[in-house]
């Protein structure tokens, strides 16, 4: 790390008073004690607090600590990164760096030494063999036909909906086709590299960010769709301006105006996922089109204090416990919220509730989800 | 790690479990330091221990006891005074934060029984459903209630509070022995402090270490009133509004009042830098009103009173300032420039002393003296003061603060220098108290307690003759 860097994070490690009330969400004016550091909570330790985690980088810096112990490995990498305790600090503190900034660096850091989980090696390895997180070797399919090369608008699927949680896709494409819009994919879709930045492993992703740059320039789109938050906000910060607007699926909802949608009889908890909230500022748009189809019932913990899913930051791969109890957490927050439905606009968080809500009375949508199925077919 | 201490680890997870005791180097970094590193240096413990109940904590005192090993209880460690950091190599820290049970909210005794782990605003949450509190430090409100209420439990945020907060506790020994303080100590009433024979709920607390491991306190609770006004009169020196403070006091009139100088504690407190504090007067006396109707009605009476024979200039602040007054005071901190900073100015160190309104002033002039003698800046130098019921001796809280940036290595030696001499001039200038005695503090202060040092001494050999419990660097 360059040293001019390097004492710009030690100086801002030095700032941090330890008082971590950046492990709860406000607690003024309803005086309530609410959680918001997944990784904290779970394993308890300093360690997996941000002050503690802080402290833990310092010792790096400075040469303390030289080996990559399991502990080291643990709570660098079971943390969501999902930022929510930057949003407090932030509220409270002069802090002049982002802690999930700082998490992501000292994660490179890790990296560039070589000290990274197998599981996320593993990852890269197979974004390098198949250009997907997942290593799969099969195409997600697009109904033949109903894309338009011409058209200025171009989804970009990402790996999740695509592989794991393709109900996201195939809503999102069901609601262009619903609404006759033209729009087009890629021919060759390649993974963002999203997981590889947060997972520190930042070369690894060169290659990816130069074949989608490239794919986007020859498509002649002018906005490029998203429903998977992590793929635009790695569009947004890493990847170099391609002239291109870039906007959520709940943004390019929105802009549509009235979609005649009929409104359901249901009652659904916003998640807010970390990526689209909390990093690129979306809070509104979701909320706005999920209530054109459901009634909204808001849960304590929202916007910038909203409880991460528990899959973010590599997590969901290499601490599946963990992650499937975050989302246990944020399940029953909805249900005490009073609603049926949990619904959220990424398919992280959807995989991530969804498998945690197996044996919950509780659905579990993507927003795309519900617009699709109140559309007018 | 030796070998010995590799097996003293299995050991440890026999007794709490393998996922609660740890000697991993990264683990242990994380407890390494404080707010306090420019005064009490980074140390590792050697290993972290999580017990979850009490006969744990028992088993691993006694192992630890046997072992000749230091122990360091730690509660949620946000206590900024090195008081967590190691002082030995070797160190056990028993990381106390799993026993979170708040065991026992009884509205009729006005009294709450809790855990090592329950903070400030865990315990809010539950008592304000019976219209109670419990009596805040300025700290913010992830710090523990027992830990606090054991260090000392004076607080300043509401001076009606007064101190003693502390009922009685049962507190672990290093040899595995039980200590129940008060009318604990005789039945299941654990409701009064002063059971049999002396003050031992006070002996045991207070010390620059721990004597054993507190693991259950019960505390006093306050009422939470509906009726509440604040009033804001600002002043140009420290020493013109003492008089106002001294009539506010004495007729008891205020839930809380404190002299605090704008361009810091106004500015943190409130929590906002938009706002023109430049223009304000540079001391604010803060003063919040509480009560039931009639006595509400009639204390805001005469505190009007006061207030406008006081020679102060009334300030209008906006509502949002009132309300943050109230939470620092009367609901825990949770924006106070102690975390917040100032800009450029993130980090906060203060010496707290106990001591008489009638030397507010001189306290004032010596913080502002020293500091400048060397080299911090006059736009560092920050002061308050909290005047405290009962207000025998005009007990108040002293705050000499100092903002600074706490990367900057010079500044760190600029504020030792500051210590070293602040220390003794305030000791012959005359105080009743250190806030806390901590390590630095504490070595010139016991010179000057004569034979009260050596009984200390005895006392501590008595409970922990083998020296495990973390000492601070006194005897
Ligand atoms: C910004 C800031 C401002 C503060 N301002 C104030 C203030 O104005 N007033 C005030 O009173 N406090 C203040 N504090 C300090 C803080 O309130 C107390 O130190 C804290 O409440 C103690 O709780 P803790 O859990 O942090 O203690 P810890 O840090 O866990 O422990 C503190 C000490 O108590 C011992 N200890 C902890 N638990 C036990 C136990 N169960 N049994 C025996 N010994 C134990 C430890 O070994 C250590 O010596 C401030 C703290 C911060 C960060
Ligand atoms: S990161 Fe901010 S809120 Fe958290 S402990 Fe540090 S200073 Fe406090
Ligand atoms: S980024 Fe999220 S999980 Fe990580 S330390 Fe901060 S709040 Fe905890």
């Amino acid at each position: 790390m360059e040293q001019e860097r390097e004492e710009e994070i030690l100086s801002a490690i030095h700032h941090c008073v330890k008082c971590k009330l950046c492990s709860i969400a406000n607690f003024h004016p309803n005086a309530e004690w609410l959680p918001l550091c997944p990784s904290g909570q779970y394993y308890g330790y300093q360690a997996f607090y941000a002050p503690g985690k802080m402290e833990i980088f310092r010792a790096i810096l400075e040469g303390e600590i030289t080996e990559p112990s399991e502990g080291l490995l643990n709570s660098v990498y079971a943390c969501t990164v999902c930022g929510a305790c930057y949003e407090k600090c932030k509220q409270i503190t002069n802090v002049e760096l982002g802690a999930p900034e700082l998490f992501e660096e000292m994660r490179h850091e890790l990296a560039s030494k070589g000290w990274s989980l197998d599981v996320h090696k593993s990852i890269a390895e197979k974004i390098k063999e198949t250009k997907n997180a997942y290593g799969e070797r099969y195409e997600y399919k697009v109904k033949e036909g109903a894309t338009d090369k011409n058209a200025d608008v171009l989804y970009y699927i990402g790996c999740t909906a695509r592989y794991r949680v393709p109900e996201i896709a195939d809503a999102m494409l069901g609601i262009f086709d619903k609404l006759g819009l033209k729009y087009q994919v890629m021919d060759e879709e390649w993974c963002c590299g999203s997981v590889l930045f947060r997972t520190g492993q930042v070369e690894a992703a060169e290659k990816l960010i130069e074949h989608n740059v490239e794919e986007i320039r020859k498509s002649g789109a002018k906005t490029v769709v998203f429903t998977c938050p992590g793929c635009m906000k790695t569009f947004e910060k890493d990847y170099p301006d391609m002239g291109v607007e870039l906007v959520h699926s709940t943004q390019f909802l929105t802009r549509l105006g009235n979609m005649n949608l009929k409104k359901e009889d249901l009652k659904a908890a916003y998640h807010d996922p970390c990526h689209l909230g909390r990093d690129l500022g979306i809070y509104e748009e979701p909320r706005a089109v999920l209530n054109e189809v459901a009634d909204i019932k808001a849960m304590k913990r929202e916007k910038e204090q909203a409880w991460c899913c528990g899959s973010g930051g590599g997590v969901k791969s290499a601490f599946d416990d963990f992650a499937l109890w975050s989302a246990t957490e944020r399940l029953k927050e909805a249900k005490e919220a009073g609603a049926e439905a949990l619904v959220s606009a990424c398919p992280f968080c959807k995989r991530n509730l969804k498998e945690a809500a197996e044996n919950e009375e509780l659905e579990v949508y993507d927003v795309v989800e519900l617009v699709n199925r109140c559309l007018e077919g | 790690m030796n070998e010995t201490f590799s097996k003293l680890v299995k050991e440890l997870q026999a007794i709490v479990g393998e996922r609660n005791a740890t000697d991993d180097r990264a683990i242990c970094t994380s407890y390494s330091r404080d707010q306090h590193w420019h005064f009490v240096p980074a140390k590792n413990p050697a290993c972290v221990v999580r017990p979850g109940t009490k006969e744990e904590v028992r088993s691993v005192l006694m192992l630890a006891n046997t072992h000749k090993i230091p122990v360091i209880p730690y509660s949620t460690g946000i206590n900024v005074r090195g008081l967590t950091i190691p002082v030995h190599d070797g160190s056990i820290l028993l990381d106390l934060s799993r026993m979170n049970r708040i065991l026992e909210i009884n509205p009729e005794m006005k009294t709450a029984t809790v855990e090592p782990g329950v903070t400030f605003g865990m315990l809010l949450e539950q008592t304000r459903k019976h219209k109670l509190r419990p009596a805040f430090p300025d700290a913010p409100l992830t710090v523990s209630v027992l830990a606090n209420y054991y260090l000392r439990g004076i607080y300043q945020t509401s001076a009606t509070d007064g101190h003693d907060h502390t009922i009685s506790y049962e507190m672990i020994l290093p040899n595995g022995e039980t200590l129940k303080t008060g009318s604990r100590a005789l039945s299941e009433m654990p409701y009064f402090r002063y059971g049999v024979g002396p003050d031992f709920a006070g002996m045991f607390g207070a010390h620059p270490g721990t004597c054993g491991v507190v693991t259950e306190l019960t505390a006093k609770l306050y009422r939470l009133y509906d009726n509440r006004k604040e009033y804001f009169i600002g002043f140009d020196d420290v020493g013109t509004p003492t008089e106002f403070i001294y009539n506010l006091m004495h007729d008891e009139l205020a839930a809380s009042i404190r002299l605090v100088d704008n361009q810091s504690w106004l500015e943190g407190i409130f929590g906002t830098f938009d706002y023109a504090y430049e223009k304000l007067p540079k001391f604010v006396v803060c003063v919040l009103v509480e009560g039931v109707d009639g006595i509400f009605d009639a204390k805001d009476t005469l505190v009007r009173k006061y207030m406008n024979e006081s020679g102060g200039q009334v300030l209008e602040l906006p509502a949002e300032f009132a309300r943050t007054f109230e939470d620092e005071c009367l609901g825990g901190a949770e924006k106070s420039c102690m975390v917040f900073g100032l800009p450029g100015k993130g980090n906060y160190h203060c010496i707290g002393l106990y001591g008489p309104l009638t030397l507010a002033a001189k306290y004032y002039e010596v913080h502002e003296k020293t500091a400048l003698e060397v080299g911090i800046p006059k736009d560092h130098i920050h002061f308050y003061i909290d005047p405290i019921y009962s207000f025998h001796g005009q007990l108040c809280y002293f705050e000499l603060d100092v903002f600074y940036d706490g990367s900057d290595a010079g500044f760190g030696e600029k504020l030792r220098n500051y210590n070293e001499k602040q220390f003794h001039r305030l000791l012959d200038l005359g105080i009743y108290g250190w806030f806390r005695p901590y390590a630095g503090i504490i070595e010139p202060t016991a010179e000057r307690i004569g034979y009260l040092a050596e009984v200390w001494k005895k006392f501590l050999h008595v409970l922990d003759p083998n020296e495990i419990m973390n000492r601070g660097k006194l005897f």
